[in-house]
């Protein structure tokens, strides 16, 4: 009836939990002051908002299967709606840290605050 | 005959779990796509455990497919597919040490782990961009906990079975 641990076992959860945290460390970003959000469809770029400098709040409408609206004001960015059945990009919430990201996977449309201002920025993951 | 028909109650099995830890709403509590408690795996594991890996390769495929057709939609079914397949090898993989290197827990939890991996890996693929392995680390420490919980849950399941003698070892 009860658990009768391994040694091996330990080593696996010390093995992920030492992948998990060397991940969270490599990926991120300090805080440069300067705070871009990239908002990615379906691989592409749409549209880059710099949000330090915002002063008003933006819109952006996406469509598709599941159309959505992102909002972003001062500081920070959300799914403020969205058609898709799960609803997880918009019970993210608020986003508004460097390497933060939102996802509406059934979309596949993301948003990504980054402090490098650079369409390019997709290999910042280092893979083991 | 008798390993067809266990194969049958075990797809079915996996599928009523899916559905069960569906009402159980993890991702209101962590929004992040595709963190479940993983309970289908208890299916799983009695597969590999009692029938071999060809059963638990067909329980975990059938499982995913019909559980698209059922609740999800092929998006769904292809990040389960890479998860439950990666899980599947990693499990498969630990085994050889079991009841040696390793218990339960452990291979409950690297499968946990390893699913994880294959659905991010599967997501990112799917939107062609690698930010998604921004929710890595927090999925595969939740894994951990997962894992945990759905080890000790086998761990009685087979407990009880070992000793109502229900299902001889098959595979």
């Amino acid at each position: 009836m009860r658990l009768k641990p391994k040694p091996g076992d330990f080593f696996i959860v010390l093995f992920i939990a030492a992948a998990a945290v060397i991940m969270m460390i490599s990926m991120r970003q300090a805080d440069t002051g300067e705070k871009t959000a990239l908002i990615i469809h379906d691989g592409v770029v749409v549209k880059k908002i710099r949000l330090d400098t915002l002063d008003h709040t933006e819109i952006h409408e996406y469509s598709g299967e599941y159309p959505g609206v992102i909002e972003a004001e001062n500081g920070r960015i959300r799914f403020r709606e969205a058609e898709c059945p799960d609803q997880v990009c918009v019970r993210t919430g608020w986003i508004s840290k460097n390497g933060q990201i939102a996802v509406c996977l059934p979309e596949g449309i993301l948003i990504k605050i980054t402090g490098v201002d650079s369409a390019e920025d997709d290999t910042d993951i280092l893979l083991y | 005959m008798r390993k067809i028909a266990l194969n049958g109650i075990l797809i079915s099995l996996a599928l009523v779990l899916s559905y069960l830890e569906s009402l159980f709403p993890t991702s209101l509590i962590i929004p992040i796509p595709g963190i479940k408690l993983g309970l289908a795996n208890i299916a799983t594991m009695f597969a590999l455990f009692y029938l071999g890996f060809v059963s638990a390769l067909t329980v975990s495929v059938l499982r995913c497919v019909l559980g698209a057709l059922l609740f999800g939609g092929f998006s769904s079914m292809l990040f389960s597919l890479a998860g439950a397949f990666l899980a599947l090898v990693v499990m498969q993989a630990l085994k050889y040490g079991y009841d040696r290197q390793f218990s339960i827990l452990g291979i409950s939890i690297g499968g946990a782990a390893a699913h994880n991996t294959g659905q991010i890996l599967m997501a990112s693929l799917m939107m062609r961009n690698t930010a998604i392995f921004a929710y890595l680390p927090v999925l595969l420490l939740a894994g951990i906990v997962m894992g945990f919980i759905t080890a000790v849950v086998a761990q009685n399941v087979f407990y009880l079975v070992d000793k109502t003698h229900v299902v001889k070892h098959l595979g």
